[in-house]
């Protein structure tokens, strides 16, 4: 807190001090035009409540009052720094910061804006021409059809690149208040997860050998968060088994515009097999045509419909004492053409929990690995209730390590021996 | 290039020189003679002060020196560490089992194998020994793998699942606390017996311990605090306060103890 208010000190005194000396006369004028309300006033109305007692989410610094206000549930904005500025700032709006630098830096901006927004429509009416074009006119319907896309996706960022350097923009979303149907707060959350927690996941399921082992080949393009009741489980953490009695809930975050059907299965691929000294795999939970889009992200596996969407229901996973950890993996699969897939003949067809691969799923539906995630189980205290709950075989069993034999000494070429 | 333009003149100015220099040997010699002969000089020739202009702190090793050391030469030659291949490729090897022994990581452990201490290769599984190389694990590196069939190649395709053993076996499961039996002696006229006290249910209090003690047995105690339900407090690392009483008070008795230690000595003495 300290650390911040120091810093910024005397930023804050130097634009209150060049405020009031040299546009003191512009103050009220500016005043009349701003469209947020001072942060001092509502302090002012209520000087009977402390603030420590009602923390303002935008003004907290101490983070002992933030903890307090993430427990209430609102989420202070920004960084702490920039609360900590707001808390000596005058809440000018961002366009009237009187510095004349900046000002001209604002106008290079909002021209390059406006260009931005005459290519958009010079290039929305290029497509329009080209999509109203027959495919003999315009060379065959493949040579039509990759014109097309490469104008959409031009398009699409010169969306992005019209709001980028929007300083206003780029606030919201760090505000957490941006809006998923714009691309360019999707673009910016992508850059975002793409820059840790992409990676992690990524590191994780390679690392732990998901990737080869449940699926050949895996490239995240969607930001999957699992919640088990109210906690968030990261990739590859261990979960207790009464925790994961009841399924779980999912977070998935599309970073593209529109609405996808997507597969869900959870798939643990160390089920120990010990006639045959290997590992077999169980589907633990299968879902088809799941709709999510980037405004509609919550996805609760229990509450899914059983009648159109779940194939296989949640089956809590257990881990046999002495066995190894077992890896639950999960995986979001983008339908083709985002097209609903037969349930019924799905369900028919893909009944077994433990005969079914995800490999042969992916190639059988046509599916496309698009996001992914991992939590681990092995024995601790509560596993035996949870086993005795679901009517597992070999609840009292457990597995050692067999012993080794050693090979009997030989003795190697014994004539090079003295 | 320039070797034969540059010679040239000189060359023509040796052929107009060579008689007279050829005939002025024999007459300097018997100059320098005459004066060696008739003057007290050293005789200095120009060469062998020009070279020691040149180097002048030029260092000789006589024969003497050069001959120190040699007898003992070869003592410093070291044992041999045996190192190198223990089990080569296709060998059948067991959990455990050193495959290479070297200085340094010059095979790196692939498949089914560990890297020791000493960066020996052992197996982690049965099977059979492999040397392979990996180019798109890392481009340089060799690796040492053991498979578990005779024929299988490595490395494995990259997008293959991994082959494993489970190498375990199910065992009913053990429940509650064993009864515990101690030995017990019995001294009659016929010698001494020693037995097995029965077996007690261990949570059934004290009980004969060797030594001719009745108490419960060491790991009973030991769970004494568990069975009252008492708890230590969870250490809290944001304590700061108590963190610091405690800091004190090991500093107290730290300082209490070397006081001690000081008296001690000073009464020795």
């Amino acid at each position: 807190m300290a650390h911040c208010e120091r810093a910024s000190k005397p930023l804050l005194q130097c634009l209150r001090n060049t405020y009031s000396r040299s546009v003191a006369g512009v103050q009220l004028q500016t005043r009349a035009f701003q469209s947020t309300a001072s942060v001092r006033e509502p302090e002012a109305e209520t000087p009977s409540q402390p603030f420590h007692k009602a923390p303002d989410p935008s003004l907290v610094t101490s983070p002992r009052l933030e903890r307090r206000l993430l427990r209430q549930g609102t989420a202070p904005i920004g960084s702490r720094r920039r609360r900590a500025a707001l808390q000596d700032s005058e809440n000018l709006p961002f366009e009237q910061l009187p510095y004349q630098c900046f000002q001209e830096a604002r106008k290079i901006l909002l021209a390059d804006r406006e260009q931005k927004l005459k290519e958009i429509e010079v290039m929305r009416q290029r497509l329009a021409r080209q999509e109203a074009l027959t495919d003999q006119e315009s060379g065959g319907a493949k040579a039509k059809k990759s014109r097309v896309t490469a104008m959409q996706l031009h398009l699409e960022r010169l969306k992005v690149l019209a709001d980028i350097n929007d300083p206003a923009v780029k606030r919201k979303f760090e505000d957490n208040e941006g809006d998923m149907s714009k691309p360019i707060y999707r673009f910016l959350a992508d850059r975002k997860w793409r820059e840790y927690r992409r990676k992690i996941l990524v590191q994780r399921i390679t690392q732990m050998n998901v990737v080869p082992d449940v699926l050949p080949h895996c490239d995240p393009v969607v930001d999957t968060k699992l919640y088990f009741g109210k906690r968030q489980v990261q990739a590859g953490e261990f979960v207790d088994a009464k925790l994961s009695t009841s399924a779980p809930k999912l977070d998935v975050q599309i970073f593209e515009g529109g609405e996808k059907l997507v597969t869900i299965a959870v798939v643990d691929p160390d089920v120990p097999n010990v006639e045959n000294n290997n590992f077999d795999y169980k589907t633990h939970f299968l879902a088809v045509n799941v709709p999510i889009s980037a405004t509609s992200t919550k996805v609760d596996l229990a509450q899914l419909l059983e009648d159109s969407q779940v194939v296989l229901p949640w089956l809590p996973p257990v881990a046999q004492k002495g066995s190894p950890y077992h890896r639950l993996s999960l995986f979001i699969m983008e339908q083709k053409d985002s097209q609903p897939l037969d349930f019924a003949a799905f369900k028919a067809k893909e009944n077994n929990r433990d005969n079914t691969l995800l490999r042969t799923l992916q190639s059988r539906y046509h599916l496309k690995a698009i996001g992914a995630h991992l939590f681990r189980t092995q024995w601790d205290d509560t596993t035996l209730e949870v086993m005795k709950e679901i009517g597992f075989d070999n609840a009292n069993v457990e597995l050692r390590r067999k012993r080794v034999e050693p090979l009997p000494y030989k003795r190697r070429n014994p004539s090079s021996f003295r | 290039m320039f070797k034969p333009r540059v010679l040239t003149p000189l060359r023509a100015l040796e052929r107009a020189f060579t008689p007279t220099i050829r005939s002025t040997p024999t007459q300097s010699q018997s100059l320098l003679r005459t004066l060696s002969a008739t003057s007290t000089f050293p005789k200095t020739t120009p060469t062998p002060s020009l070279s020691r202009t040149l180097l002048p702190f030029t260092q000789v090793r006589h024969a003497s020196h050069a001959s120190q050391g040699t007898a003992n030469q070869h003592s410093r030659d070291p044992a041999g560490k045996r190192l190198g291949a223990k089990r080569s490729g296709g060998e059948y090897v067991v959990t455990g089992c050193i495959i290479f022994r070297q200085r340094g990581s010059l095979w790196f452990p692939g498949e089914n194998c560990g890297m020791g201490r000493d960066h020996t290769i052992y197996a982690t599984q049965s099977g059979y020994v492999r040397y392979y190389l990996d180019p798109l694990k890392h481009s340089k590196r060799r690796y040492i793998g053991v498979v578990f069939d005779k024929d299988e190649q490595l490395p494995h395709p990259r997008n293959a699942p991994s082959r494993r053993k489970l190498n375990m076996t199910p065992v009913p499961m053990a429940e509650g606390v064993e009864a515990q039996s101690d030995l017990v002696a019995s001294v009659d006229e016929n010698g001494v017996h020693v037995t097995d006290a029965e077996a007690v249910k261990a949570e059934s209090g004290p009980q004969l311990r060797p030594g001719y003690m009745f108490r419960e047995a060491n790991w009973e105690i030991g769970r004494a605090a568990e069975k009252a339900g008492i708890t230590a407090m969870p250490h809290d690392r944001g304590n700061r306060w108590l963190a610091w009483r405690k800091r004190q008070q090991r500093a107290e008795r730290a300082a209490q103890l070397k006081s001690l230690k000081g008296k001690k000595k000073a009464s020795k003495k």
